[in-house]
């Protein structure tokens, strides 16, 4: 981001998102087939795949402050089966490790025609209530996935918004129904 | 010029028709979303000292930029302008159909051939193709292909879009006889 609103940004981030896809392994299971074994085989592979790339592009694991996942499954699929690739130790505390985060991974999933776009959320990775963080980006592979196939993401950031001045938790006045008697009524 | 942000998107299949791809075939894009030199002037005649201000400087930035994110030298190649909906077609060729812009790919890419190009007009978010072609002889059909590219909140009414996209080979499983045997 080299600018936004007309001006330079103070930390300029540059945010990435890095897609692999892969064949559904449970597209010919049984219904309700146990996913466990699938999840240990493939998740590591990808985990180590797809950090390494976000390292790579963003200039190092260093860099990384921000990060998220996602997954969408092609229209054979059942969304639990992008759930099952991301939200699971075998994939989830694998990047968090290789990326040397400690917050849980914020993510996003869905079910899709190929070409669809997912908005990837990402927050701090060791801090994750770090407002000025929050953010998200946009990834989209143009002919995946395919009713059988899976794209699984991994996203990152190298710093906050453009212009983040919306304060944090600390800064907040206290807000309630009670504190805001007036105008609620 | 005043670049609002950059984008890079890079493609490696791996797979295609079910079989390998080894080594993976690669296509990179680079894009500079740039506020449209000519916003709000009206319709302008000559845009000859807009070209002059901003085409090379673009050319200059994008061209290094995508072939370091390709990461190989590259064999085909192609260009982009995409111009927000306040703003002319003709204001996005302007910026990439002159020596000025696409010299500066040519020379980096030790290429010679015409980069085919897409131009379009368009809200943001909006989907383009890029065509690429080899870099030294066109007519080289294993090497005719295209990307397809996608950045989610330009152009701007008052802004274009400029990419360049390059491809360390020609399609991955190419097998059409070359042009030269066809009568």
């Amino acid at each position: 981001m080299v600018t936004e609103a007309g001006r330079a940004p103070d930390r300029p981030a540059q945010r990435a998102s890095v897609a692999a896809v892969l064949r559904n392994p449970w597209i010919d299971a049984a219904p309700l087939a146990d996913l466990a074994p699938e999840q240990s085989r493939i998740g590591p592979v990808l985990a180590k795949l797809l950090s390494a790339r976000l390292a790579q592009t963003l200039g190092g694991v260093d860099r990384i402050e921000a990060f998220g996942k996602a997954a969408v499954v092609g229209t054979a699929g059942e969304l639990e089966h992008a759930g099952a690739l991301i939200h699971t130790p075998f994939f989830g505390n694998l990047v968090r490790e290789l990326l040397n985060g400690e917050s849980i991974i914020c993510f996003a999933d869905t079910r899709a025609e190929a070409g669809e776009s997912l908005v990837v959320p990402l927050w701090h990775k060791t801090h994750a209530p770090t407002r000025s963080h929050y953010q998200t980006i946009s990834a989209r592979v143009p002919d995946a996935p395919r009713a059988d196939e899976i794209v699984v993401i991994a996203a990152a950031s190298t710093g906050p918004r453009p212009h983040p001045r919306i304060g944090d938790r600390r800064t907040d006045p206290v807000v309630t129904t009670r504190t805001l008697e007036e105008s609620l009524s | 010029m005043n670049v609002r942000k950059m984008v890079t998107v890079v493609e490696e299949i791996r797979a295609e028709g079910g079989r390998p791809v080894s080594p993976p075939a690669t296509v990179a894009v680079v894009a500079a979303v740039i506020e449209n030199p000519w916003a709000g002037q009206g319709f302008v005649e000559d845009l000859a000292p807009g070209i002059e201000a901003n085409a090379s400087d673009i050319g200059a930035l994008l061209a290094p930029a995508v072939l370091d994110a390709l990461g190989a030298p590259a064999e085909a190649y192609g260009k982009a302008a995409v111009v927000g909906l306040n703003g002319e077609i003709e204001h996005g060729s302007a910026l990439i159909h002159t020596l000025k812009f696409g010299d500066h790919f040519r020379k980096a890419a030790n290429a010679g051939t015409l980069l085919p190009a897409v131009e379009k007009r368009g809200p943001a978010g909006v989907v383009f193709d890029i065509p690429l072609k080899h870099i030294t002889d066109a007519t080289i059909r294993s090497h005719h292909q295209s990307v397809e590219v996608r950045v989610a909140d330009a152009p701007h009414p008052d802004e274009i879009i400029i990419g360049l996209a390059a491809a360390a080979q020609g399609r991955p499983q190419q097998r059409l006889a070359a042009l030269s045997t066809e009568q």
